[in-house]
Parts: C-alpha cells; sequence; structure tokens
C-alpha cells in the first residue's frame, strides 16, 4: 500500500478523485458512513495544492470532486427551517458513490490476481504457425475490422485510377473457389497481397465479399495483426480434414 | 485391450481445438450412458491433478482444455521468447471489472462511477476484445451499451459470468482493506 510514503505519493497515481478520497479515508481511518467533510475537505485541497497547476484536461475530476465536497459542506451549515424530509444527508450521494467505487477496487483486486493466475498457464493456441519472437498477440478479426480495412484498400485501388477496358462478371462462387484453392496449396493467404492482385475494382470487392462468406461459413479464419496491417487468411483445421 | 472412456475423454480434449464442452463430449460419446461419461470425466481430472506431469486439464472458457503447470511458466515463456505477458492497465481493469457486474452499462455510467472521463479506456477495451458494444439504450442520445466478450471470461479463466467473485467474496474485501491499514499506524 502507498500509505508509509503518502506525502510522496503524486495526483497521477489515483486513477481518478474517487480513488483519492478513498485513500484519504483509509488513512485518516474515517468511517465511510460518517464523513467529516471539512477535514476531509482539508486533506483533499492539500493534495491538490501540491501540485503547481491543475491540468484541467486530465484532473478537472479532481477538482469537480473538491467543489462537490465544499457544496456539501455549505449544505451541511446552512440552518434550515425545517429538517430535511426523512433526514436527508447531503453527504449521501457521495457516500453511495464512494461505497459502490470500494467495490469496484476489491473486485479489481480479485480479478488482479485472477489474472496474474490465467497469464502463467499456457494453452495450445489456434496459432498455425508459431509467431515470430516479438510478434504482437494475434487477434481474431472483426467484421468491423475487415471492413475498415476494405475501406482502406478501396482508397488504395481507387488511388490506381486504371481503366477498366471490358467488363468481366465475377461471381461470389468462383472467387471464393478461388481463395479455397490458394490456401490448399500454400496455406496461408495474405489477403492484402491477394485483394490488390485483383485486375478490377469489381474483382476486388466480389473477392472481399468472399472472404465475409468464407468466414461465414466459417470455412476460414482471420486473422489481423494489427488494424489497417494486412489479413492473414487460413483454412479451419476441422473444415479441411471434413472434406 | 480396449481403451476407457477416460483415455478417449483425455484424446478428445487434446485434439480440440476449443475448449471441448461437456456437452460436445457426451455427443461424440453417445453410445455411453451420459453419467459414465461425466464419471469418467471426473476421474480424468483427478488424475490430472496428481504430481509428476507438467501439463493438466482445467474448465475455462466454457469447456475443458490442456494448459501448462503454472510452475512451468518459466519455460514456456523461454520456449516461446515471450518475456512478459502484458497486464491490463489499472485503469482497464477498473473500468472492465464496472462493465462485469453492471452490464449492460453506457460510457457516461462507467464515468459517473469511476468519477473519472473512460472513453479512451473504453477504446482500448474494445481494441482488446474484451467488451463489446451490444446495442443502443433507449434514452436521450441513445448511447451505445457495452457488455463484456467470450475473451473476457478466458482471460480471467471464467466459464461464466456466474464465476465472478461473487458479494460476499468483494464485502470480506473491503472489511479486510481496515483493519490493515490501522496496523499500519505510524
Amino acid at each position: 500500500m502507498e500509505t508509509s510514503e503518502s506525502y510522496q505519493v503524486r495526483l497521477e497515481v489515483f486513477e481518478g478523485p474517487l480513488d483519492l478520497l478513498l485513500f484519504l479515508i483509509r488513512k485518516k481511518k474515517i468511517d465511510i458512513h460518517n464523513i467529516p467533510i471539512a477535514v476531509i475537505t482539508r486533506e483533499y485541497l492539500d493534495y491538490l495544492n501540491r501540485k503547481e497547476q491543475i491540468n484541467l484536461d486530465r484532473e478537472a475530476e479532481f477538482v469537480l470532486i473538491a467543489a462537490l465536497l465544499i457544496h456539501i459542506k455549505s449544505q451541511l451549515l446552512l440552518p434550515r427551517e425545517e429538517p430535511l424530509l426523512g433526514g436527508e444527508d447531503p453527504r449521501r450521494f457521495l457516500v453511495d458513490q464512494l461505497i459502490e467505487f470500494q467495490k469496484i477496487k476489491a473486485a479489481c483486486s480479485l480479478l488482479k490476481e485472477r489474472e496474474e493466475e490465467q497469464l502463467s498457464l499456457w494453452t495450445r493456441e489456434i496459432r498455425p504457425p508459431l509467431p515470430e519472437p516479438g510478434e504482437p498477440d494475434l487477434v481474431e478479426v472483426s467484421l468491423f475490422d475487415l471492413a475498415e480495412t476494405f475501406f482502406v484498400l478501396m482508397k488504395r485501388k481507387e488511388a490506381e485510377n486504371f481503366k477498366v477496358v471490358r467488363g468481366k462478371n465475377y461471381s461470389l462462387e468462383e472467387k471464393m473457389n478461388e481463395i479455397i484453392a490458394m490456401l490448399k496449396k500454400e496455406k496461408v493467404l495474405d489477403f492484402l497481397d491477394y485483394f490488390s492482385r485483383q485486375e478490377t475494382l469489381e474483382g476486388a470487392i466480389v473477392s472481399f465479399f468472399s472472404l465475409l462468406e468464407l468466414i461465414r461459413a466459417r470455412l476460414v479464419i482471420a486473422i489481423q495483426e494489427q488494424l489497417f496491417q494486412t489479413i492473414k487468411v487460413w483454412l479451419r483445421k476441422e473444415s479441411s480434414i471434413r472434406q | 485391450m480396449a481403451p476407457g472412456l477416460k483415455e478417449i475423454i483425455e484424446a478428445l480434449i487434446f485434439v480440440s481445438l476449443e475448449p471441448l464442452s461437456l456437452d460436445k463430449i457426451k455427443e461424440t460419446l453417445a453410445d455411453h450412458p451420459p453419467e459414465e461419461v461425466e464419471q469418467s470425466l471426473q476421474e480424468l481430472l483427478r488424475d490430472c491433478e496428481a504430481p509428476g506431469r507438467g501439463i493438466s486439464i482445467i474448465q475455462s472458457g466454457g469447456g475443458f482444455v490442456f494448459i501448462t503447470r503454472r510452475e512451468i511458466d518459466p519455460w514456456v515463456r523461454r520456449f516461446l521468447k515471450i518475456d512478459r505477458k502484458s497486464k491490463l492497465t489499472s485503469a482497464s481493469l477498473e473500468t472492465l471489472s464496472i462493465v462485469a457486474y453492471h452490464q449492460p452499462i453506457t460510457l457516461s455510467e462507467i464515468s459517473a462511477l469511476r468519477g473519472v472521463d473512460s472513453s479512451y479506456t473504453i477504446k482500448t477495451l474494445l481494441e482488446k476484445k474484451l467488451i463489446k458494444i451490444t446495442g443502443r439504450k433507449k434514452s436521450p442520445g441513445n448511447p451505445l451499451i457495452y457488455r463484456t466478450t467470450e475473451r473476457f471470461l478466458a482471460y480471467f479463466g471464467l466459464n461464466s459470468l456466474e464465476e465472478l467473485p461473487t458479494e460476499e467474496e468483494i464485502a470480506k474485501i473491503v472489511g479486510e482493506d481496515k483493519p490493515v491499514e490501522q496496523e499500519e499506524k505510524p
């Protein structure tokens, strides 16, 4: 815990204002249900003041909670003609938020333990060839990623600005078979490469739709290492056995 | 000698590319009574706990998978030439637990719970495919709704959302925090 070195703790260490508040509440051993607003506000502002300037982009939220604390204090000080209905405590909103946040932090620490544990366990992953050292984690792409890449590719094709002299009809089925045949021969297909080898815009579009069809039919796996990079395509092992 | 059910199940899990579900095992071994299949599976899992092996079988992501023993981790990483698997940042973890416990949830609800604008963190989690967009809320502005993914479950070794730490476990941690702080009295 940071407690022992609390005075070296910088604002950046806290994920947000609630994090800082919880830290102060623990440090001062305050009962969360009965927060002395004046004490905690002073402590809180002390932390903010330790910074020479507030970066509004990053730290506006800290200022917001400071304002809330002061507002609550003023509510507590104001004399009232009639007591509030049901004895509503002005601190209530903040306390509820803090309690919920405390639960989230606890859940976080439990999940962190699980993460730690899982990271030391290894399965055989569906990664056809062994990854090269330093290669980023491969991610199976979603339709969304594919579409985005598609638009990038379309732009490139457009830029080439070639003319189609004679129209040619492409059928989805032909293209799908062509892709499957290539995969059988070469195992891995670099889709970007394949795509740019298409002679016409129409052929390019049809080849993209074929890929979508093949993925939908679960005949191939498409993997993209990073957005806008090439998509690598493999035959699904199960399907190739069956055929 | 004909192989026993236990050996067959072990082989099926070995061959399967994805976590092998109990249903799939039963389907494959339809010529055996389901109770026997389940019993053999339990035996297999018990066998796997015995010492002297580098691998084991666990239930994760809705099925059974072979997994390396935790103690072997340094050598596996050396073999795969992976220094360290990257962990989630605390902001990501915080946001992710909020989505996990409060789903379906919108960005502004997440930000309110954290007291911090969370749009960047949401973007990172979407990219990592730990959460997904599942629609829009029918409220002013029709904000997007987020949920956790299957990948989220697998990442934390959970089979379903029901296996998330319970209220009681969380309450225990919240309760434990206080005495610890008091011991550190200067």
